[in-house]
């Protein structure tokens, strides 16, 4: 079985955010309002935070994207009462809408600020297209359904994109990638198996130094960044 | 797929998941009774559950207008919806990549906010604020209400008083557009390229008689010395600078060094290697500093100085004279061993490109500031080689016919323009946009009677918006074509819906940027989402109407939009392929055409300006120094709008990546993450340096008045250490004060409170050197 991962070059990123747009519209993530972010109600599964250091002259922004970093020792999936959210076989963690109870114990727990809330039914208006009902069989071409509300939602890796190339028999982190990962302009992001060797993912971590979002909480993420 | 229901889901049988079901309306609170259904609780969590439809996908090749660079982008089309924009991989420029306004090209085309049908002013009151009072019209009433108006003013022998304005557009609408003022007899076509990027190119015409945006060679170079140039943000064209600063960082053996010179940490500024803040509007004197060092250390490229340039003499004699390094460390602030450093690295460090930004060309000074940086690239030898300035290259589309002229349309275009171009007021300007306003106001030289506007939205994005105000109260008849209304809209007598990029026919080709040419075609990738037109069927519509000469000039020209799209491609790549494809590709760049590449009086490039010299010629001054002094590339002492004694701050602002180029902003996924470096959006803020805000006991987050000698705007305070002491920075493109759910009322407008003025050679406003004062409000 694969183990996916990513890795982030925060050398290549240019910090334009085509992965959080990209990602909002692969997943019909609805969107929210200039009353929504003051209330932090903005749904993300991926966000470019921005760091700054030191004073004017030398200061310096670093803008890192982050999507959830699939913990090896996801601390979502542990207390999780419902089971609604879980770490699949390849690795991926996933939340399941119609199992989630809306108890957020999920977002108290995840330290990477990866989960959102539904916090009210969305307006048709709020999505960007139509789906069909939320049908497992219609997940192919258009995985997510509308949402109801209370429930919480986060990055799947694009699970959907994964399955289906699996199917076809295609070469998952070349043909198939996430939605992020494919739109990324400077190609700072790359998807494969990190316990395949041969991978991409796997040559780039051994060709520099690496380093993982609060790596002293041993939730072993599955994201992987390099400095610049 | 069928059997995918049968399947155990995850492990957990379906009594389980039945059960979590039930937790899950418990859980949103709603009380459900006892011996519930399973079709009600699934009903109850998919409130719109239908059988699903028939999944019909196409993948339409066409390209984005969400800013200038028009990329290639291919649209996912489900059941008649497009659901997917992404970058086509045929196109060499962008390589497949687009940056995230391609994607917001989705809720470009399905605004909610969207004009459904002509609409005709009803209220004659026209002013900032003042409802219109719009009034659905036919199509057929609006358009022949247009015609009446332009015919009688043609009959007139007026046709002069007809001003065409246009903002973003395709390349094939606005070939129609001046193909259109042209038959019509105007020479009032007013783009709004002076609100840009102008006195760049004026700056390098001087240099090498190229009036146009120049490329820049990345994947080649080895070092780039960027003067307040965003490259990572707002430099065209952006997503080729996005992939090709993927490469030129970690894909290839040597990574390319980056320096960015900008009061402001841009984006750029925090992603290159060095950011080195500079006194605002100095950017010429640094450049003149470097070439002193550079030239007095011999470090410049001898060979290429004395074969193909020309006044490298008295440019050496300015430089080495006037622009020492101990002297022009006073006037930018940066420190003189910083300056030395710089211009080692950039001479030694070859090919570099030393790239003037749209940071330095809004200033009264700004087309010599361009100049004196460009002609550091020919020092060492930066033109026209691999990883250095190219020289786009046009795509060979095919010819169109002669334009038929009467003497009508001859008479109205010997008329002298609206905006002064090429006159003593702008001599070497193409346009003036912002001039405009200003005749409209005083009615020099004459008074118009009619205007048309495609696409522009001037009364928001030009500085002193409120001019704009008052000249459109005062246009007799003025109609806005445009997918979405504006604040330039609310001045119409008749407002005209347009398609959008996504639904139209048109041609695009690539900005400067990748030196070869390219071709991308628009072909609708759904149907039209309400009852608009395309702009070009719309000036097809109106020629056809006025008839004559005219009508005539657009009668073999393909016949309509498509047509037209057709006609001038065809020659370039079979039609069905070019369809299939959307791009077309030209041969690969050729460097070192030096024997051609220069349109200059001595065909080389020239430190002393020949082509100014030409155009602007000296009238026999006393002072004889000063004279030659405006052939040069030379640092002027900036002229302020504002006593600095009583605004002591200056207004610098700054385009973010998900400005959007077409006028609007409403769009929730843009407007969600707008400022990125300071983690929010659906704002802008006020930026001031953490020193400044300290001595004026400002504290992040404060409500502040900003304030010129004109207006004043208020806005939230942001202390952030990236910004020059002496300045306050803030986003445009905010501040809408008419249309739109998502973007009226978000954040200020800073072309608000800034004054009217010019680049005086090029025309390009003036953006920066509007003084201010800040206070807690």
């Amino acid at each position: 079985m694969a183990k996916w991962g990513m890795v982030i070059d925060l050398d290549k990123c240019v910090g334009c955010q085509a992965c959080t747009v990209a990602c909002w519209e692969e997943n019909n993530i609805p969107h929210g309002s200039a009353e929504d972010q003051r209330r932090r109600r903005e749904i993300h599964w991926n966000k470019v935070i921005s760091v700054s250091r030191g004073q004017y002259p030398n200061c310096n922004i670093e803008l890192i994207p982050t999507p959830c970093m699939h913990c090896e020792q996801a601390p979502c999936v542990t207390v999780c009462p419902a089971k609604a959210t879980y770490r699949r076989d390849d690795g991926i963690v996933v939340q399941n809408f119609r199992r989630c109870i809306g108890c957020r114990y999920c977002m108290v727990a995840c330290p990477y600020n990866a989960r959102s809330f539904n916090y009210r039914d969305q307006p048709e208006e709020a999505y960007h297209r139509l789906d069909p009902p939320p049908d497992r069989e219609s997940w192919d071409p258009w995985p997510f359904p509308h949402r109801t509300r209370g429930v919480v939602e986060k990055c799947t890796f694009c699970f959907h994109r994964i399955d289906r190339g699996i199917k076809e028999k295609k070469n998952i982190g070349v043909e198939v990638v996430p939605a992020c990962v494919e739109v990324c302009p400077s190609q700072a992001r790359t998807f494969g198996d990190l316990d395949n060797p041969e991978s991409q993912v796997s040559q780039l971590l051994k060709s520099r130094t690496i380093f993982r979002l609060r790596e002293e909480l041993g939730t072993k993420p599955k994201v992987v960044y390099l400095p610049r | 797929m069928k059997d995918a229901k049968k399947k155990p889901s995850r492990g957990l049988t379906m009594n389980r998941r039945s059960f979590l079901k039930v937790s899950t309306i418990v859980g949103a609170g709603i009380i459900t009774g006892a011996g519930i259904t399973t079709p009600e609780i699934m009903a109850a969590v998919s409130p719109k559950k239908k059988p699903p439809e028939p999944l019909l996908e196409k993948w339409v090749a066409t390209s984005c207008l969400n800013c200038p660079a028009s990329c290639a982008t291919r649209v996912r089309v489900v059941n008649g919806k497009a659901v997917w924009i992404t970058g086509n991989p045929l196109s060499r420029t962008s390589v497949g990549k687009t940056c995230p306004r391609a994607q917001i090209g989705l809720q470009v085309l399905y605004d909610p906010d969207r004009i459904k049908t002509p609409l005709k002013r009803t209220n004659h009151r026209k002013g900032r604020g003042i409802d219109p009072q719009w009034k659905p019209i036919p199509w057929e009433a609006a358009l022949k209400e247009v015609d009446s108006r332009l015919k009688a003013l043609r009959d007139q022998g007026q046709s002069h008083k007809l001003l065409l304005l246009h903002g973003l557009n395709t390349a094939s609408n606005l070939d129609l557009i001046a193909r259109f003022a042209v038959a019509y007899g105007t020479p009032n076509l007013v783009s709004g390229a002076a609100l840009a990027n102008e006195a760049e190119k004026a700056g390098r015409w001087m240099a090498d008689g190229h009036y146009q945006e120049i490329a820049y060679d990345l994947p080649s170079t080895n070092y780039i010395l960027a003067f307040g140039a965003g490259i990572l943000e707002s430099q065209n064209p952006l997503s080729r600078n996005l992939r090709m600063w993927g490469k030129i960082r970690r894909e290839r053996p040597n990574r390319a060094k980056v320096v960015v010179i900008d009061p402001r940490l841009s984006l750029t500024a925090g992603k290159a290697d060095e950011w080195i803040p500079i006194q605002p509007g100095t950017d010429g004197a640094l450049a003149l500093a470097m070439a002193n060092v550079i030239i007095g250390e011999g470090l410049y490229d001898a060979r290429f100085v004395q074969s193909r340039t020309a006044g490298f003499a008295e440019f050496r004699e300015l430089a080495m004279a006037h622009y020492g390094v101990e002297r022009v460390a006073g006037i930018t602030g940066i420190r003189p061993d910083a300056i030395r450093r710089i211009a080692r690295e950039f001479a030694q460090t070859r090919p570099a490109i030393a790239w003037a930004g749209n940071g330095v060309g809004r200033w009264p000074n700004g087309s010599y500031s361009s100049y004196a940086i460009y002609a550091l690239n020919a020092l060492v030898g930066s033109i026209d080689v691999p990883g250095g300035i190219i020289y786009q290259e046009n795509p060979p589309y095919r010819e169109l016919p002669g334009i038929v002229e009467d003497h009508r349309s001859k008479e109205g275009r010997e008329k002298p323009p609206l905006d002064f171009h090429r006159t003593d007021i702008h001599p070497v300007a193409e346009v003036a946009t912002n001039r405009v306003a200003e005749s409209l106001l005083k009615g020099t030289p004459y008074p118009i009677e009619a205007a048309i506007g495609f696409n522009c939205n001037f009364n928001f994005s030009a500085p002193g918006t409120w001019v704009w105000d008052e000249a459109l109260s005062k246009v007799p008849y003025y109609v806005h074509v445009a997918p979405y209304g504006s604040e330039m809209s609310g001045y119409a007598d008749l407002l005209l819906p347009s398609t959008t990029f996504l639904e139209e026919w048109s041609y695009d080709h690539s900005p400067p940027g990748s030196g070869f040419a390219e071709v991308r075609i628009k072909q609708p990738a759904v149907e039209p989402v309400s009852d608009s037109r395309p702009t070009a069927d719309l000036v097809f519509e109106l020629a056809r109407r006025q008839g004559g000469t005219v009508g005539r000039s657009f009668a073999d020209i393909g016949g309509d939009i498509q047509g037209f799209v057709r006609y001038r491609t065809e020659s370039l790549m079979p039609w069905k392929e070019f369809r299939a494809k959307g791009v077309w590709s030209g041969p690969s760049y050729r460097y070192c055409k030096y024997d051609r590449i220069f349109k200059t009086p001595s065909k080389k490039f020239e430190f002393a300006s020949g082509n100014l010299e030409r155009l602007w010629p000296d009238k026999g001054n006393s002072e004889e120094s000063r004279n030659r002094l405006k052939y040069l590339p030379h640092h002027e002492n900036i002229r302020f709008l504002g006593d600095p004694a009583m605004y002591p701050l200056l207004l610098l602002t700054y385009q973010p990546l998900l400005y959007m180029g077409a006028g609007s902003q409403n769009y929730p996924w843009a407007q969600s993450i707008y400022l990125v470096a300071h983690g929010v959006g659906w704002t802008n803020f006020a930026e001031l340096n953490g020193e400044t805000a300290k001595t004026m006991k400002i504290k992040d987050g404060d409500l502040l008045w900003v304030e010129s000698s004109f207006k004043k705007i208020m806005a939230r305070a942001r202390v952030s250490e990236g910004v020059h002491p002496g300045v306050v920075c803030m986003a445009r493109g905010q501040g809408h004060t008419a249309y739109g759910r998502w973007s009226k009322g978000i954040g200020v407008n800073p072309q608000d409170i800034m004054g009217v003025d010019y680049d005086r050679l090029s025309g390009q406003a003036a953006f920066s050197n509007t003084r201010i004062k800040v206070y807690k409000a």
